[in-house]
C-alpha cells in the first residue's frame, strides 16, 4: 500500500529509500530535557523507535508525554539532549518542512473549519502535501464513506476523531503520531481503529502512540515506553513491561465455610476474603491444589489464575506521582 | 539529497502559486458558507449606504462635506470601513479563534509554509474587499454618485490598504492571547478611531485631522475618496502613511505570532 502511494518514485528507487531508512531509527531521543519556568516537564528522556514499529508512550498526566511529543513534532524547542526524527532534527527550522511532508499528526483538542464538508476538509489538507493519498481512499480507510458531503460541524465526536485520523493519513506519512486516537470511540469503532492502525504498520508506517487505555497499548504496541515525572521508568514489550512476565502468578479462590486454610497442601494467605497463593511453580502447585480439592470433594469457587496486568505494572511504576508544580489535569 | 530529487517532482517554488490558489479557494469556501460573515459583508454596507442615502440623498455639494455631496463623502468612507472590517476586524478575531481552537496548530503541522498561509489570507481579504467596494459603488450609483473612472488607482489603494490592515489584524491577533478578548480589543481600538477619522461624520478640527492623518484610518479614507469621488488619482502621501502602518503591523506579527494555543 505504501509504495504504491509514494507518487513519482519508481519501484526500485522506492525500495532503495525504504532500505536506507530502515538502517536508521525512525525516532531517536537521547537525554531530552525541557523546563517551563521552574517546572522540569522532561528531565531525562531517552528512547528509540525503529522503522515499522508501533511504540506507545504511556504515563500519567504531567509525566512529560505531551512535551516530548511536541518537541518531536517541532512545536517546542528543547532545552537539552539530542533528537532525530527520520534522520532530521525537528528543532532545525529548514528541516521542518521536509519533516512535515513525511510525518502525520493526529492530535487532541484540535479543530477544523465548521462549514466545510468532510471531503472538502480532507481535500484541503491533501493540497498541502507533495504526494498525498487519494481523498476517497482515505475516507474509506477511516470509515467515513457515505459522510463525504456532511458539514464538519454536524459530525459526532467519534466521527470527528475519524476525520482527525484522515487528516493525519492524507499526506501518506512514513511516521504517524497518534495522540489518544480512540478517545470517544465506542468499543466497535475502537476495534475498527485498531485494525486500521495494524494495517498501517503492515504497510510500513512507523507509529508513535500515546494513550491512557492500557488495553489499547497492549493490543497495538510492539513496545511501551513508560514515563513518570519526566523520566523513562520502564521500557519493553507490553507483555514484559516492568518484568511482569517474570513475576509470580497468583492463584485465588474461595473456600467453603468450615474448611480451614491450614488444611491446604500449599502455603496460602487471605486477601479480601479470598485465598491467595503466590505460585512459583504454577503447574505443579495448581495440580496439587486441584487434586486436594477433588479428593476432599471441596469446591474452589471463583478460581482464577493471573499475573500482574499491564495496568498493575503501570500503577506500581507511576505510584510516586506527579512532580510538584506540574499542571494537574483530570484523568479520563 | 533534496526533496525534489527524491520524488522527481517540481521543486517547491514552482508550485507556490498553486498552493496560494488552493488556500484562497478554501478560505473563500469557508467564508461564504458562514452565514455571519456573508451577512456582515453584504447586508451591512448596502444598509449603511441606503440609510445615508435616505438621510442625506438630497443634500447636494456642501462645504460641510468638503465640497462633496453627502453620498460622495460616504461611499468612500463606508468602502474603507468595509475593508477595515474584513481585513482588520474579522481577521484579528478569526485568527485568535483559530489559534484557540487548534486550527492554526493543525495548519502548522502540515508542510504548508507560513508565508503561503498568510498570502492566502491576504488574497482572500482583497477579494472580499473588492466585492464590497463594487457593491457600495453600485448602491451609491443609485443615489446619483457618478461611477469612478480611475480603476488602477482604486485597485492600488485597495490592495495596499487591505495588506496594511491585514498586517495590523494579524498583529492584534498576535498580541491578544485569548479568543474571547479579541473582538473587544479589536473594536475598542477601532471604534473611536473611526469616529475621529471622519468615517461617520466629517471632522472640522484641523488639530484632530493632523493627528489622525498619521494614524491608519484617515489616510485610507482620504486615499479612497480621491479616486472614488474627487476623480483624482492615487494619493501617494496617504498611501505612504498606510504602507508604514502595514510595515509596523507586519513587524509585530512576525515577531509575536504564535500558532500554538498554549504559550510556553
Amino acid at each position: 500500500m505504501h509504495t504504491q502511494l509514494t507518487g513519482g518514485l519508481s519501484p526500485a528507487a522506492a525500495a532503495t529509500t525504504r532500505e536506507e531508512s530502515t538502517m536508521l531509527p525512525a525516532i531517536n531521543v537521547t537525554g531530552l530535557r525541557k523546563s517551563y519556568r521552574s517546572v522540569q516537564a522532561v528531565r531525562d528522556v531517552s528512547f528509540c523507535v525503529r522503522p515499522g514499529e508501533i511504540v506507545a508512550l504511556l504515563g500519567p498526566n504531567g509525566a512529560g508525554k505531551t512535551t516530548t511529543l511536541e518537541i518531536l513534532e517541532g512545536f517546542r524547542a528543547r532545552d537539552g539532549g539530542a533528537v532525530t526524527v527520520l534522520g532530521l532534527d525537528p528543532g532545525d527550522k529548514p528541516a521542518g518542512r521536509e519533516l512535515r511532508e513525511r510525518t502525520g499528526l493526529v492530535l487532541q483538542d484540535i479543530a477544523v473549519e465548521p462549514y466545510l464538508t468532510v471531503r472538502e476538509t480532507i481535500a484541503r489538507q491533501a493540497g498541502y502535501y507533495r504526494a498525498p493519498r487519494a481523498v476517497s481512499e482515505v475516507i474509506g480507510l477511516v470509515g467515513l464513506a457515505g459522510q463525504e458531503r456532511r458539514k464538519v460541524r454536524t459530525l459526532s465526536g467519534g466521527q470527528k476523531r475519524r476525520l482527525d485520523l484522515a487528516l493525519g493519513l492524507i499526506g501518506d506519512p512514513e511516521l504517524l503520531y497518534l495522540d489518544e486516537p480512540t478517545t470517544g470511540f465506542d468499543p466497535a469503532a475502537r476495534r475498527g481503529a485498531w485494525e486500521l492502525v495494524r494495517g498501517l504498520r503492515a504497510a510500513g508506517t512507523t507509529i508513535l502512540l500515546t494513550t491512557h487505555d492500557m488495553a489499547e497499548a497492549q493490543a497495538l504496541a510492539d513496545r511501551v515506553v513508560l514515563l513518570n515525572a519526566g523520566v523513562v521508568v520502564a521500557e519493553g514489550p507490553p507483555a514484559a513491561l516492568g518484568g511482569r512476565d517474570a513475576e509470580r502468578a497468583r492463584i485465588s479462590f474461595r473456600l467453603p465455610p468450615g474448611v480451614p486454610i491450614a488444611d491446604l497442601p500449599v502455603p496460602a494467605g487471605m486477601h479480601n476474603g479470598a485465598v491467595v497463593i503466590e505460585a512459583a511453580h504454577l503447574t505443579e502447585e495448581l495440580q496439587r491444589l486441584t487434586r486436594w480439592a477433588m479428593d476432599r470433594d471441596v469446591t474452589l469457587s471463583a478460581l482464577t489464575v493471573d499475573r500482574p496486568s499491564l495496568e498493575d505494572v503501570y500503577l506500581k511504576l507511576t505510584a510516586d506521582g506527579v512532580p510538584s508544580g506540574a499542571p494537574e489535569r483530570s484523568i479520563r | 539529497m533534496t526533496a525534489a530529487a527524491v520524488t522527481g517532482r517540481a521543486p517547491y517554488r514552482r508550485s507556490s502559486l498553486r498552493l496560494v490558489a488552493h488556500q484562497v479557494r478554501y478560505e473563500q469556501l469557508s467564508f461564504w458558507r458562514n452565514p455571519q460573515s456573508a451577512i456582515f459583508t453584504f447586508v451591512f454596507p448596502i444598509l449603511f449606504v441606503a440609510i445615508m442615502g435616505a438621510l442625506f440623498g438630497s443634500v447636494g455639494r456642501s462645504s460641510y462635506f468638503g465640497g462633496l455631496s453627502a453620498l460622495q463623502y460616504y461611499v468612500p468612507t463606508i468602502a474603507a470601513l468595509c475593508v477595515l472590517g474584513s481585513c482588520y476586524g474579522q481577521l484579528a478575531v478569526a485568527l485568535a479563534a483559530r489559534r484557540q481552537n487548534g486550527v492554526l496548530k493543525r495548519v502548522r503541522a502540515t508542510p504548508l509554509p507560513a508565508w503561503a498561509y498568510f498570502v492566502g489570507l491576504l488574497a482572500h481579504c482583497v477579494l472580499v474587499s473588492l466585492a464590497d467596494i463594487a457593491l457600495i459603488v453600485g448602491v451609491g450609483r443609485l443615489y446619483g454618485v457618478p461611477l469612478p473612472s480611475d480603476w488602477p488607482a482604486i485597485t492600488l489603494t485597495l490592495v495596499l490598504g487591505a495588506a496594511s490592515f491585514c498586517a495590523l489584524g494579524v498583529a492584534v491577533a498576535s498580541v491578544i492571547s485569548n479568543a474571547e478578548a479579541a473582538p473587544a480589543v479589536a473594536q475598542l481600538v477601532l471604534f473611536p478611531l473611526l469616529f475621529l477619522s471622519g468615517t461617520y461624520l466629517p471632522i472640522h478640527s484641523s488639530l484632530l485631522n493632523r493627528v489622525t492623518g498619521w494614524l491608519p484610518v484617515r489616510p485610507f479614507n482620504e486615499a479612497l475618496t480621491g479616486p472614488l469621488s474627487r476623480h483624482t488619482g492615487a494619493d501617494w502621501r496617504q498611501l505612504a502613511v498606510l504602507a508604514a502602518w502595514g510595515v509596523i503591523g507586519a513587524m509585530v506579527a512576525i515577531r509575536r505570532f504564535r500558532w500554538d494555543p498554549r504559550p510556553e
